[in-house]
C-alpha cells in the first residue's frame, strides 16, 4: 500500500508516457464511440432532413429549403442527401429503429407500408397540420388515399411523379402523327402504337422508341405495371396468401412490351442512360420515362412534348409513386421541434410550384390549379395524369426501389431479351413473391 | 513423429518459464501492467468491435429480430433449418464458390506471368509496375464504373472493338452465361497488382547465382524458370492463394454495383444475401443465421488449406 502511494511523487519520465498514453487512447475511443451522436447533435432550433433527391432534384430541393430557412428564422433546416434506393432506406430504418433518426425524411410513399407497421414513422397530426394551413381536401384524391396506413396519416405527398411519354415534336411532325393543336394524336390500341412507332422510327432512321431498362428493375415494373392496369387487372398482394393477379393479363402486357423491343421500334438491349441519350440526340420520336427527366430534355434543347403512356389497354392508367414527408419515430420527442417540421413541411408544399419545374406534379392542389402552373409547358399537359396514378401493390416489401421491383427484374429482363417465355418469366416472379407472402412479416 | 518432436521442446520449456523468479519479481508484473496498458485500446477495439458482434451475431441467429426494432425472440434453430433449405442461399453460396475459383486461377497465374515479364529486366521497369499495380489503388466504385460503361451493349469500349472484327454484340453484364465473366475480368484487372507485386518481390529475393549456375550448365530461360524460379515461389504461391481465396470469397462491391447480383440472381454473392436478407428483407435474425453458415464454410476452407500446407511441409 505504501508503496503504491508513493508511486505519484515519483513518477518517472516512462510512467508519464504511459499514463499519457493510456489516456490519450481512452480520449479517442471515447470520442470515436461517441462520434456520432457528436456529429448528430443538433442545436435548439435545428431540424434534420434526410431526404434522397440528387441531380437536378437535388438542386432544386437545396433552393426550397433554403427560401423556407429564409421564410422561418425560428428553426433551421440541415438537410442530409443520401442515394436513393437500398442505401437510403436502410439507413432511415436502421436511424429509426435505433431511436436517433432525423426529425423529418422523405419518402417514398410506396414504401410507407414497410416502415409505418413497424413503428418506425409517427402519424401526422391533421389539427396541427391545419394550423399551418394544411388540410386533407388540398391533396388530389389518390394521393391523399395513399398517405394513409390504417386509418392514420403517415406521409404528406410533395409530389407524383408518374411514368410517362416524351415526343420529339419535330420527329412527329414529319412522321405526320400529330394532331391539329400540335400535340401527338391520340393512340389508343397497341397496334396503332406500334405502327405510329414504325412512322417515327422511319423518320430518325435508328429507333422509333427509346425505352431503357437493362438491369433496372424499377424500369421494367413501371411500364409493366402502368399496361397492366390500363386492363382494370387487380394485383393484391396479402401476407400469408398467394398473390391475386391476373395471370393472363400480365403474360400479355409482357409479350407487348417484347414486341416493342425488336431493335426496329427500340433496341432491345437498352439501359435507362442509353435511352436518354437516343432520346436527347433525336435518334428516336418517344421515351418512356419519368417526369423527372424532363429538365434534362430541356437543356438538351430538344424539341419535345409530354404526355401520360396512350391508353392501349381500355383503362387510363399511369405507373406513379410520390416523395412524401414522414415523421420517423423519435424516442424523445422535442415538442417545439416537431411544431417545426410541421412549418417546414406546410412552407415546402405551398411552394411546390417550383418543384414542379423539375417535372413532377405538385400534390398540393392550389398549387395545381394555379395559373402559375397552368402556363408551365409541358408539365400541364400531363397534370391530369395524378387522377390516373397507380402506386405499387402495397405490402411490406414493395415500394419504389424495393426487392419487389428487384424479384421483377431478375424474372423478366430475360423476357425482355428474348430469351424466356413470358409465361415461364411471370410463373417464376409469382413463385418468388408467393415465397415471400408465404414468410412471416417482419415488420 | 513430427509432431513428437515439435512438441518436446515446449513441454521442457513450459516448466522453465513457470520456475523463473522473475516472473513474480514487482519489475516484471510492473511490466506486465505496462503490457496490457500499452494492448488495452486495442484489446478495447478488438473485444467491442470484433469479438462481442461474433457472439452477438450468434446469438441474433436464434432469434427472429428484426431490423424495424421487433423481436420475436429465440427461435431456436429455425433460421438455420430455412437457410439449408433455401435455394436462393446455396445458389449464392454456388456463385460465390464459382467466383472464387474462376477468379483466383487467373489472379494467381496472370500475376505470375506478369511479375516473371517484368523480373526478366524489361526497360523501363517503373513503369510496369506502375502500370500493373496502379488499378489496385482505386476505389471499387470507380472500377465499377468504368467497367459498366465499358460492357455497355450500345455504347461501350469492348463491343466496340468486337464489331470491328465482326463479332455480334456481348450483352456483357446482362446475359447470365457471360456476367459472373465479365465480373471477373473486371475484379482481374483491378485487383491483380497486389499478387504481381508478392510474386515481384519473392523473384526479387531469388539468389541470382542459381541462374548463374544454371546458365553455365546449359539451362534455357523455361527450364530455369521451370526447375528454379516456380520451386522458390511455393510458399509465396502457397500464401497467395490462401489469401486470394479468402478475398474472393468476400466478394461483394464490384458485383453489387455492375450488376446487383443479376441477372436473374446470375452474379449474386453470397455477402450480398446476407445483406439483402438483413437490410432490404428486415430478417437479422435469419441474416446472421446465414452468414454463421458461411462462416463455417470459410472455418473449413481454412482447416482444409493449413492440413494440405502442414502435410506439404511436413
Amino acid at each position: 500500500m505504501k508503496q503504491v502511494d508513493s508511486r505519484p511523487m515519483q513518477m518517472t519520465r516512462r510512467q508519464l508516457l504511459l499514463g499519457g498514453g493510456v489516456l490519450a487512447g481512452s480520449l479517442s475511443l471515447g470520442a470515436s464511440l461517441t462520434g456520432c451522436g457528436g456529429a448528430a447533435q443538433a442545436a435548439g432550433n435545428d431540424i434534420r432532413f434526410w431526404h434522397l433527391l440528387s441531380g437536378g432534384d437535388g438542386i432544386k430541393m437545396m433552393a426550397m429549403i433554403d427560401k423556407a430557412n429564409a421564410d422561418h428564422p425560428d428553426f433551421r433546416i440541415k438537410p442530409t442527401v443520401l442515394a436513393w434506393g437500398t442505401p437510403y432506406y436502410t439507413k432511415l430504418a436502421m436511424a429509426s429503429a435505433g431511436g436517433r433518426p432525423p426529425e423529418v425524411a422523405v419518402m417514398h410513399a410506396a414504401r410507407v407500408p414497410g416502415y409505418a407497421p413497424g413503428g418506425l414513422l409517427d402519424a401526422w397530426d391533421l389539427d396541427l397540420l391545419a394550423e399551418f394551413g394544411v388540410r386533407p381536401e388540398d391533396f388530389g384524391s389518390r394521393i391523399w388515399e395513399k398517405s394513409q396506413f390504417n386509418g392514420q396519416v403517415f406521409s404528406l405527398a410533395l409530389d407524383s411523379h408518374p411514368f410517362v411519354m416524351l415526343y420529339n415534336t419535330e420527329v412527329a411532325d414529319k412522321a405526320g402523327v400529330l394532331g391539329s393543336d400540335g400535340r401527338l394524336a391520340d393512340i389508343s390500341s397497341p397496334s396503332q402504337f406500334l405502327e405510329v412507332s414504325r412512322e417515327l422510327q422511319r423518320v430518325t432512321g435508328k429507333h422509333g422508341l427509346s425505352y431503357g431498362y437493362l438491369g433496372d428493375g424499377a424500369q421494367m415494373w413501371r411500364l409493366f405495371y402502368t399496361l397492366y392496369r390500363q386492363h382494370g387487372a387487380d394485383f393484391i398482394l396479402e401476407p400469408g396468401r398467394p398473390a391475386q393477379v391476373d395471370r393472363d393479363v400480365a403474360i400479355d402486357c409482357l409479350e407487348f412490351i417484347t414486341s416493342l423491343l425488336d431493335n426496329t421500334i427500340s433496341t432491345k438491349s437498352g439501359d435507362g442512360g442509353t435511352a436518354i441519350a437516343e432520346f436527347a440526340s433525336q435518334g428516336s420520336g418517344l421515351l418512356f420515362t419519368g417526369v423527372w427527366e424532363l429538365p434534362t430534355m430541356k437543356t438538351a434543347g430538344v424539341p419535345f412534348g409530354a404526355s401520360t403512356i396512350p391508353t392501349l389497354f381500355g383503362t387510363p392508367a399511369a405507373f406513379a409513386d410520390s416523395h412524401s414527408f414522414v415523421l420517423p419515430h423519435q424516442a424523445t420527442l422535442d415538442e417545439s421541434r416537431r411544431r417545426g417540421v410541421y412549418q417546414f413541411v406546410a412552407s415546402m408544399l405551398k411552394n411546390s410550384l417550383s418543384w414542379a419545374e423539375a417535372g413532377h406534379i405538385p400534390a398540393y392542389q392550389p398549387v395545381v390549379n394555379s395559373p402559375e402552373y397552368a402556363a408551365l409547358k409541358p408539365q400541364a399537359d400531363y397534370a391530369h395524369a395524378a387522377d390516373i396514378i397507380n402506386y405499387d401493390p402495397v405490402a411490406w416489401f414493395t415500394g419504389s426501389g424495393s426487392d419487389f421491383q428487384g424479384y421483377f427484374a431478375e424474372n423478366v429482363q430475360n423476357v425482355f431479351l428474348g430469351r424466356d417465355k413470358a409465361a415461364d418469366g411471370w410463373d417464376a416472379f409469382m413463385k418468388r413473391i408467393n415465397t415471400v407472402l408465404a414468410m412471416p412479416n417482419p415488420v | 513423429m513430427s509432431t513428437a518432436r515439435t512438441t518436446a521442446p515446449a513441454k521442457t520449456s513450459a516448466p522453465a518459464a513457470k520456475s523463473a523468479p522473475a516472473a513474480t519479481s514487482p519489475r516484471s508484473r510492473r511490466d506486465n501492467i505496462h503490457g496490457w496498458a500499452f494492448s488495452a485500446p486495442f484489446l478495447v477495439f478488438f473485444l467491442l468491435f470484433l469479438v462481442w458482434p461474433m457472439i452477438s451475431g450468434a446469438i441474433m441467429s436464434l432469434t427472429g429480430k428484426s431490423l424495424t426494432g421487433a423481436n420475436s425472440g429465440i427461435i431456436g434453430l429455425a433460421n438455420y433449418a430455412e437457410a439449408f433449405a433455401d435455394a436462393d442461399m446455396w445458389r449464392s453460396l454456388g456463385n460465390t464458390l464459382y467466383f472464387t475459383l474462376i477468379s483466383t486461377v487467373p489472379l494467381v497465374v496472370i500475376a505470375l506471368a506478369l511479375a516473371a515479364l517484368v523480373n526478366m529486366g524489361l526497360p523501363a521497369q517503373w513503369l510496369w509496375r506502375l502500370s500493373f499495380f496502379s488499378p489496385f489503388l482505386l476505389a471499387s466504385t470507380v472500377v465499377s464504373l468504368f467497367f459498366a460503361w465499358m460492357y455497355n451493349p450500345e455504347l461501350g469500349l469492348f463491343n466496340d472493338l468486337l464489331a470491328k472484327v465482326g463479332i455480334p454484340p456481348v450483352a456483357w453484364l446482362n446475359d447470365p452465361a457471360v456476367a459472373m465473366w465479365a465480373v471477373v475480368i473486371a475484379t482481374v484487372w483491378w485487383t491483380i497488382g497486389f499478387n504481381f507485386l508478392l510474386y515481384l518481390a519473392a523473384l526479387q529475393n531469388i539468389p541470382q547465382q542459381h541462374y548463374e549456375a544454371a546458365s553455365l550448365d546449359g539451362a534455357g530461360g523455361w527450364r530455369q524458370f521451370f526447375s528454379i524460379s516456380l520451386p522458390q515461389l511455393g510458399p509465396t504461391t502457397v500464401m497467395i492463394v490462401i489469401l486470394q481465396i479468402l478475398a474472393s470469397l468476400k466478394v461483394f462491391d464490384q458485383i453489387y454495383q455492375m450488376t446487383e447480383g443479376g441477372p436473374g440472381g446470375a452474379t449474386r454473392s453470397i455477402v450480398q444475401y446476407i445483406f439483402e436478407a438483413g437490410f432490404t428483407g428486415y430478417r437479422l435474425g435469419y441474416s446472421a443465421a446465414i452468414s454463421y453458415i458461411f462462416f463455417g464454410l470459410i472455418l473449413l476452407i481454412a482447416l482444409a488449406q493449413v492440413f494440405a500446407t502442414r502435410k506439404r511441409s511436413a
